[in-house]
């Protein structure tokens, strides 16, 4: 007689298990298909595992109070053959030790032989989550969406795919909702974004102290900001330095021909990166009048093209829109971005007077691709960075 | 009034032979015993003389139509079983098939093969030989389904000027009935629409169409509406149809009698995985007898063809995938 297994089914969209809270049949009941069997709850609703099919509950193998994720196995039961046949549930028949299979001889053990290639088990049929079957792909290029655009539609085929009816349902939903055409701006942020994403991203940040900076502005004429020191800072420390803002491609490392850094400005529905040109070969003082110009270039979407694009890294001061910590994603062609928090009063200790005293103090954050630099890595470069900004009138 | 497919056959003959003198048949027993299924019953009473008992030599049967159809006859050759043909196979593939493309002298021979499978009928007397006629140029390769197909297709496999190997199953002989014969058809090298369905297309011919009629009624119960096309001719294929249906459906299966290496099934899954990658939500899938001989046995025969449990199992796999 086969047994069919009892399921944890999908009981919602973003349930990924749930906790048993009762038994409404015992081991031994003849139950029907669509029959109530275990209640669940998750943190949404209390729900009930119905039965797949007729037969006699064999056991539970779920206990009480715990709790079991989406198509884990809660029990057996045992069902006739044509009932199993008809739910597509042939399931074979445990093998008994003494049977012996015509090819693969005395495998007393119950495993059975696999089509291997060169060792390896051979997938059973394309399919899973992240398979794009052939239409799919087809709709997908047809219509100008990614792979990224698909992760709100839950799969109904074999291991969660997204079948094409899933994919038609959903554009179909779309068309009821209300739809406003993304900027150019917008899709290209988003689209540079996704590509970025692909890569592993780390970020490391630290409190860096802005007093110096502060007392150097009013001495200062022109006037540095925060953010263009700390591009210039990091412009200063890649110099000596450029292996961390390499490209990792293949087994390749791209190291940067030119400390070229760009810093983000914020323009209307997206961002523009502006890039300084060989930021660590002038001086502070001499990066102001073109960083000004830069600025306010991009604010009125009047960038010529070689002012974008190049760069090695960027430097965004979020700290703009009152942000103390963030975790920015570098561009696509990037490994590095620094970024600058929201400058704030802070305690900090003076072991000369014996006593906290106030400073200003913003955090520095370095979001970098895992691949190229390590934590260590990037933690010595941004404490050079913070080092150097300590020091502005070096810059 | 009802008409089975056999009879549909005969009575495309009478209907040959009354309405082109230049029409007369030719096979073992087909005369005065009226042929091995009776498919030529009465038909050497009612047209004495062109009903003609040939040597138990299927070389010489071809070989004879073929000089006759240079002399202008269109001969029909009656087989015992396709599985003989293989006898006439030379005459058949390098003498017909080549003569219009030699010559520019047509070769209107119709040649047909009881074929396919019955129960207990055994490796000698069961073979689906489509597949092969099917792979030579020059050959129409016929496979009607349906009453009405048997009697309309065989009229317009006479009336071709090209040879035409007419595969008639014998499972559907005297199972499958139908009230009247047709006055209309759909021409040669046009499939049907068996069934209308949204879900995924079952392509098959000739008595597998029955088997995945079955198997669509089967699905109907759990939700699944599957679409039927039956090719009728397996050469040429109707890949327009197929394409189209497809189209609607993103699944396919290929259901065949035949053996599976090569043969009709492969071809419409390479046509449309070339011509019609971008429509497929599923890899394609195919339904075939088993890669031996035809077995004897009734339990094993029954496990060697496609069945509608088999089809609807298959398509059960590829609807869920």
């Amino acid at each position: 007689m086969p047994q069919i297994p009892i399921i944890m089914p999908q009981l919602g969209e973003s349930i990924a298990e749930a906790n048993i809270t009762g038994f409404l049949v015992k081991p031994g009941d003849t139950v029907e298909a669509g029959q109530d069997l275990i209640e669940v709850e998750t943190n949404k609703a209390s729900m009930t595992v119905t039965s797949p099919c007729g037969g006699r509950i064999e056991k539970f193998t779920a206990q009480l109070n715990e709790s079991y994720a989406v198509g884990a196995t809660l029990g057996r039961i045992e069902t006739t053959k044509e009932e199993a046949a008809r739910l597509g549930l042939d399931v074979p028949a445990p093998i008994r030790p003494g049977d012996t299979d015509r090819i693969s001889k005395g495998s007393g053990n119950g495993s059975r032989v696999q089509p291997t290639v060169r060792g390896l088990p051979v997938p059973a049929n394309a399919a899973g989550a992240s398979y794009l079957s052939p239409r799919l792909k087809a709709r997908m290029t047809e219509l100008g969406l990614s792979a990224a655009d698909l992760a709100g539609i839950p799969g109904s085929g074999a291991a969660g795919r997204v079948t094409i009816e899933d994919f038609e349902r959903f554009i179909a939903h779309l068309e009821k909702q209300k739809i406003s055409q993304a900027s150019s701006m917008r899709v290209s942020v988003a689209d540079a974004m996704r590509r970025s994403w692909t890569r592993p991203l780390a970020h490391v940040g630290m409190p860096v102290c802005l007093d110096p900076l502060f007392a150097f502005r009013k001495v200062a004429r022109p006037k540095p900001g925060p953010a263009l020191c700390a591009l210039r800072a990091l412009a200063v420390a890649l110099a000596q330095n450029s292996a961390p803002a390499g490209r990792l491609v293949g087994n390749k490392i791209v190291h940067p021909s030119s400390i070229d850094i760009g810093f983000a400005v914020e323009a209307e529905d997206g961002v523009l990166v502006p890039v300084i040109r060989n930021a660590d070969k002038r001086r502070l003082k001499d990066l102001i009048a073109p960083y000004n110009e830069l600025v306010e270039l991009a604010r009125g979407r009047k960038l010529p093209p070689d002012a974008t694009g190049g760069s090695i890294a960027t430097v965004t001061n979020f700290g703009t829109f009152g942000l103390e910590w963030a975790t920015p994603i570098p561009l696509p062609e990037q490994t590095l971005v620094l970024g600058l928090g929201a400058a704030r009063h802070a305690p900090s200790w003076d072991s000369v007077k014996g006593q906290f005293v106030p400073i200003m103090e913003a955090n520095l954050t370095l979001s970098f691709d895992h691949r190229v630099i390590d934590g260590g890595a990037a933690g010595r470069l941004l404490q050079h960075v913070a080092d150097l900004m300590s020091k502005p009138e070096t810059l | 009034m009802s008409i089975t497919y056999l009879e549909a056959i005969r009575e495309a003959q009478a209907h040959a032979l009354r309405d082109d003198p230049r029409v007369f048949i030719y096979g073992q027993d087909v005369g005065a015993f009226g042929g091995a299924f009776k498919a030529t019953k009465n038909l050497a009473v009612e047209f004495p003389g062109r009903v003609l008992d040939s040597p138990i030599s299927e070389d010489a049967m071809v070989g004879l139509a073929v000089g006759a159809a240079i002399e202008g006859m269109r001969p029909i050759v009656e087989m015992q079983f396709a599985d003989f043909s293989t006898v006439g196979f030379n005459q058949i593939i390098n003498q017909a098939a080549t003569l219009f493309w030699r010559t520019n002298v047509p070769c209107p021979v119709t040649v047909r093969l009881p074929f396919g499978g019955t129960s207990g009928s055994g490796p000698f007397h069961s073979q689906c030989l489509e597949t092969v006629y099917a792979h030579y140029p020059g050959l129409i390769v016929l496979t009607p389904a349906t009453v009405e197909d048997a009697y309309s297709m065989l009229l317009e496999a006479v009336a071709i000027d090209d040879p035409v190997i007419f595969c008639e199953h014998k499972l559907l002989y005297y199972h499958l009935k139908a009230e009247s014969l047709p006055s209309e058809a759909l021409p040669v090298g046009k499939a049907r629409i068996a069934r209308e369905g949204r879900d995924m297309t079952i392509v098959t011919y000739s008595a597998m169409v029955h088997e995945a009629l079955e198997a669509a009624k089967e699905l109907a119960p759990e939700g699944w509406e599957v679409e039927v096309v039956d090719l009728r001719s397996v050469k040429p294929i109707d890949t327009d149809t197929v394409m189209a249906s497809v189209a609607r459906t993103g699944r396919l299966l290929c259901v065949g009698e035949a053996w599976p290496w090569g043969g009709v099934t492969a071809e419409i899954i390479a046509r449309v995985t070339s011509e019609g990658y971008g429509l497929l939500d599923a890899p394609p899938q195919r339904l075939n007898a088993k890669d031996t001989p035809v077995p004897y046995h009734p339990n094993l025969w029954a496990a060697h063809r496609p069945t509608a449990r088999a089809i609807a199992a298959t398509a059960r796999k590829l609807l869920r995938l």
